[in-house]
């Protein structure tokens, strides 16, 4: 496959998908796992084209096949999964008029009968109302389950899933994975399950292809594959993620980033050697070849038998959190929301009550729509709170005055979750990092706010001619990393950062986590870290705050809450996330929306290594 | 800049530039646009001393032309500022604060809109007198809320980024913010209306010429002119083509850079293309 100045994406890769099996397709953005889904629906984006091998469909080529004859085996033969369920559901057609179009070969009679079997497979409770709605009076995670239902509507083959959890919360995300591998058991399908988390590949697909900048570096049966990668990136990949149990150990944070298109069309040998943390001489010079490792398993490395010697080291103990009084102290604080004047309103905060110590580091986990986002709005001033007072320091910012917004400035600031949104891309770096110098009367030279904008690169890590850059010519990960930035130029005692590694890459995730610790260690500055995934919680806050529905159920130190949970909701947040070991059975508990609960094997351990 | 690569931009450009020095170079082309010749009256153009031919007092078409440049223009870009100016400070405050000031600011749009805008036009000449000043105030007060309802459902989708939030907590005053996130954000879209309302200028200064509530006798106008040679429209039909032949090329002029500007400005026009 080539763009533009001919460059390619993929190189080289070959797999099989054996009936009934599930293979996962692995890898960070921009590796050209989704190149994969949009070859076979013979969708790539403008420019692009296989230029080189074939794609069989039990011997039929899908590359060079007749236009009809695509057109007859995609949708029935072949169905897709796509990853934002609210925008590939058609919102002015109605679920059963959608569903309809999926089973055309039936009669009319038929179709209803069916689209209520399928939508009961998908454990929808009453269907028959389902199939008179529209797609906005359906959660994100029932329309992707309705999309389950319809990909298996026509009997296929083949399914292609495509990110099909990563817009959806945790505890979604786990029973969406097993309705695909239950509905996949039961009708012996195939499925490709493109992903970037390693640990949820693991724990429903039968095999593994891990792909790094367009080349297959890793293949094997999802067991063996974790048990022992051969492969130095896959290593690398299981010691960036966090873990949910167990003892903390530093996450291998692997330098730099996945070279971009041109850059590795540049590269002459092994496209990780640059990152790797075995390369030696030779991975520069020669590209190394796929070679077996075993009965099932293949590995591009040259050096394959040293991957087992990447080692993990122990987290050092977290430095004890000076005592004193608190930084920020919450009493009964709430927040109502009206719709109009005269409705009662709904309350998104409701009498929560905390405090945050100087250098000490606080989750806030819970799922979307858990008031999560509105609590850190109001610890910021930038809501109201209905009731209750919120202390910074020895001052009450209740009110959210003027002389409180000043006073905030140098004891709290936000790290926002989306930096397209929160970097102004017609700024430079230098200037959106020291924005704080510049507000008010005293604005302080522009020369002199360059030279504290490169201190403050500095400390998170970037060069320091990034000041003369626009946010559209950083990287994802160096975003984030301005945006911390910005936030440490008036030196604030706490950062309250939203979801900030929601969208990352796991080894930039890791590299980002690696730098809050760092700047607690040198900074002494605390934190208030709001996110969905408990593990990277677990990893980097040594307390915990467990919202559901606008109060918070549970809180205490990390390893007390996840070790003996009290709290219902803080158990079904638990076990939603897969254990790491993954020959551990996973038990996430049904949603509200299911009919019957259902218990599913652990994939690898109960698949016997055949065909 | 990309922007004058394309070539919309560059014909509107052109156009304009053309336009635009025959209106500053008209002392040193033609003479005095009063200045009758009775004698010569309805000349075609072509003839000995007056290149496009005489009107029906026998002044030169080509002077007239030229001076009616200088006054189509200036009132274009004053009036067009001036809109914009109004246009873009009430749909900044209204779209930035919300509320109440948002309330009043979009239902004065709204009802300022119900009006027909020619008979909303014609009705502030008739109280405010004829003169190129009062032309550019007319135009000002009927079309700031073009600026302002566009602008503003561009300012309320800007000012939900995050970057907006960042400023004020950063210490940012509104003016600040205001001005060093949420205008350049805009501005894009407000060069774009401003060249398209040059146009609309051009057109409205025109009509109100026509129906004699524009410009004092003495100027020169476009629209005068087209009125003026009506009556002979049979016997010398350049009289009256010429005129609007200039009109049509100005108009056409802001319109292609209008356009050429929106598209390469529009950030979403320019992500279709780029993929």
């Amino acid at each position: 496959m080539v763009a533009g100045q001919r460059v390619p994406v993929i190189r080289q890769l070959s797999f099989e998908l054996m009936p009934g099996r599930i293979l996962g397709v692995v890898g960070e953005s921009g590796a050209g796992k989704s190149m994969i889904g949009n070859a076979i629906a013979h969708a790539l984006p403008p420019g692009f084209s296989v230029t080189s091998g074939s794609l069989l469909l039990d011997n039929e080529d899908l590359v060079h096949l007749a236009p009809a004859r695509r057109r007859a085996l995609l949708g029935r033969d072949i169905a897709f999964i796509a990853q934002e369920p609210m925008t590939a559901l058609n919102p002015v057609l109605t679920i059963g008029a959608q569903f309809n179009e999926h089973l055309r070969r039936l009669s009319i009679a038929e179709r209803r009968e069916r689209a209520l079997q399928l939508l009961d497979a998908v454990h929808l409770r009453d269907g028959a109302a389902l199939l008179r709605r529209y797609p906005h009076q359906l959660s994100g995670g029932m329309c992707q389950r309705v999309l389950i239902a319809m990909a298996f509507a026509g009997r296929p083959r083949l399914i292609v899933a495509d990110e099909p959890t990563t817009a959806l919360d945790v505890t979604i995300q786990a029973r969406i994975v097993q309705l695909i591998a239950e509905l996949q058991h039961n009708a012996d399908t195939s499925v490709l399950f493109i992903t970037h988390d390693l640990r949820l590949a693991s724990r429903i697909c039968d095999d593994i292809l891990v792909l790094y900048s367009g080349r297959a570096v890793e293949q094997g049966r999802a067991g063996q594959l974790l048990a022992e990668p051969a492969h130095p990136y896959t290593r690398c990949l299981q010691l960036a993620s966090p873990t949910i149990s167990g003892k903390r150990s530093v996450l291998a944070a692997l330098p730099d980033r996945m070279p971009g298109l041109l850059e590795a069309a540049a590269l002459q040998g092994c496209r990780f050697a640059p990152r790797c943390p075995i390369a030696q001489n030779d991975c520069a010079a020669t590209d190394p070849p796929d070679h077996r490792i075993g009965a099932s398993h293949q590995v591009a490395c040259h050096h394959s038998e040293r991957t087992r010697g990447i080692a993990v080291t122990a987290a050092p103990d977290v430095p004890a959190v000076g005592g004193g009084a608190p930084l920020l102290r919450l009493d009964d604080v709430g927040k109502q929301f009206r719709a109009g004047w005269r409705s009662s309103g709904t309350w998104a905060v409701r009498a929560t009550s905390f405090t945050i110590d100087a250098g000490e580091f606080v989750g806030l986990v819970g799922e979307s729509g858990s008031g999560k986002s509105t609590l850190a709005r109001l610890i910021m001033g930038l809501e109201r709170t209905s009731t209750g007072t919120i202390m910074l320091g020895a001052r009450d910012v209740t009110h959210a005055t003027q002389a409180d917004a000043r006073h905030r400035l140098h004891w709290a600031q936000m790290v926002f979750q989306d930096t397209q949104s929160a970097l102004n891309p017609r700024r430079r770096v230098g200037d959106i990092v020291t924005q704080t110098l510049q507000a008010g009367r005293h604005a302080i030279r522009r020369a002199q706010r360059m030279d504290r904008a490169r201190v403050l690169l500095a400390e998170v890590g970037l060069p320091a001619e990034f000041v003369e850059r626009y946010p559209a010519q950083l990287s994802g990960g160096q975003r984030q990393r301005v945006n911390i930035a910005r936030a440490l130029c008036a030196a604030p005692r706490l950062l309250v950062a939203d979801e900030i590694v929601s969208g990352l890459d796991v080894s930039v995730q890791a590299q980002l986590l690696a730098l809050l610790q760092r700047l607690r260690a040198e900074l002494g500055i605390a934190l208030l870290f709001i996110s969905h995934d408990l593990s990277v919680v677990r990893h980097l806050c040594e307390r915990v705050l467990v919202m559901h529905q606008g109060a918070i159920v549970e809180q205490g130190p990390t390893e007390r809450v996840f070790a003996a949970p009290r709290d219902n909701y803080t158990r079904r947040l638990l076990a939603a996330v897969p254990p790491d070991d993954p020959a551990q059975p996973w038990r996430p508990f049904p949603d509200e929306a299911e009919t019957t609960p259902a218990a599913v094997l652990p994939r690898a351990a109960a698949a016997a290594p055949s065909g | 800049m990309t922007a004058l690569r394309s070539g919309r931009v560059l014909a509107g450009a052109v156009l304009i530039a053309c336009v635009a020095l025959c209106a500053l170079f008209a002392p040193l082309l033609a003479h005095d646009p009063g200045e009758q010749d009775l004698l010569s009256i309805l000349l075609p153009p072509g003839s000995p001393g007056f290149v496009l031919g005489t009107d029906s007092l026998g002044r030169d078409q080509l002077a007239r032309l030229l001076f009616g440049a200088q006054l189509a223009l200036l009132v274009a870009l004053t009036a067009a500022c001036g809109a914009a100016i109004l246009g873009t400070v009430l749909a900044h405050i209204a779209g930035y604060f919300g509320g109440f000031i948002d309330w009043l600011i979009s239902r004065a749009v709204e009802v300022w809109l119900s009006f027909p805008p020619v008979i909303l036009s014609l009705i502030l000449m008739v109280g405010l007198g004829t003169g190129a000043d009062k032309v550019v105030l007319a135009i000002v007060l009927v079309d700031w809320t073009r600026f302002c309802r566009v602008l503003r459902a561009e300012v309320l989708v800007t000012v939900r980024r995050d970057y907006v939030t960042a400023a004020r907590l950063a210490g940012f005053s509104h003016m600040q913010t205001l001005l060093h996130e949420v205008l350049p954000a805009t501005l894009p879209l407000l060069i774009t209306l401003l060249s398209l309302e040059m146009g609309i200028a051009v057109i409205v200064e025109a009509v109100l010429s026509f129906v004699g509530l524009g410009v004092t006798a003495e100027q020169v106008a476009w629209g005068q002119m087209i009125a003026d040679a009506r009556a002979n429209f049979a016997q010398a039909p350049w009289t009256v083509l010429l005129p609007m032949a200039a009109i049509f090329i100005t108009v056409t002029g802001f319109n292609l850079l209008g356009d050429g500007l929106r598209r390469s400005l529009d950030v979403r026009l320019s992500v279709a293309r780029s993929v």
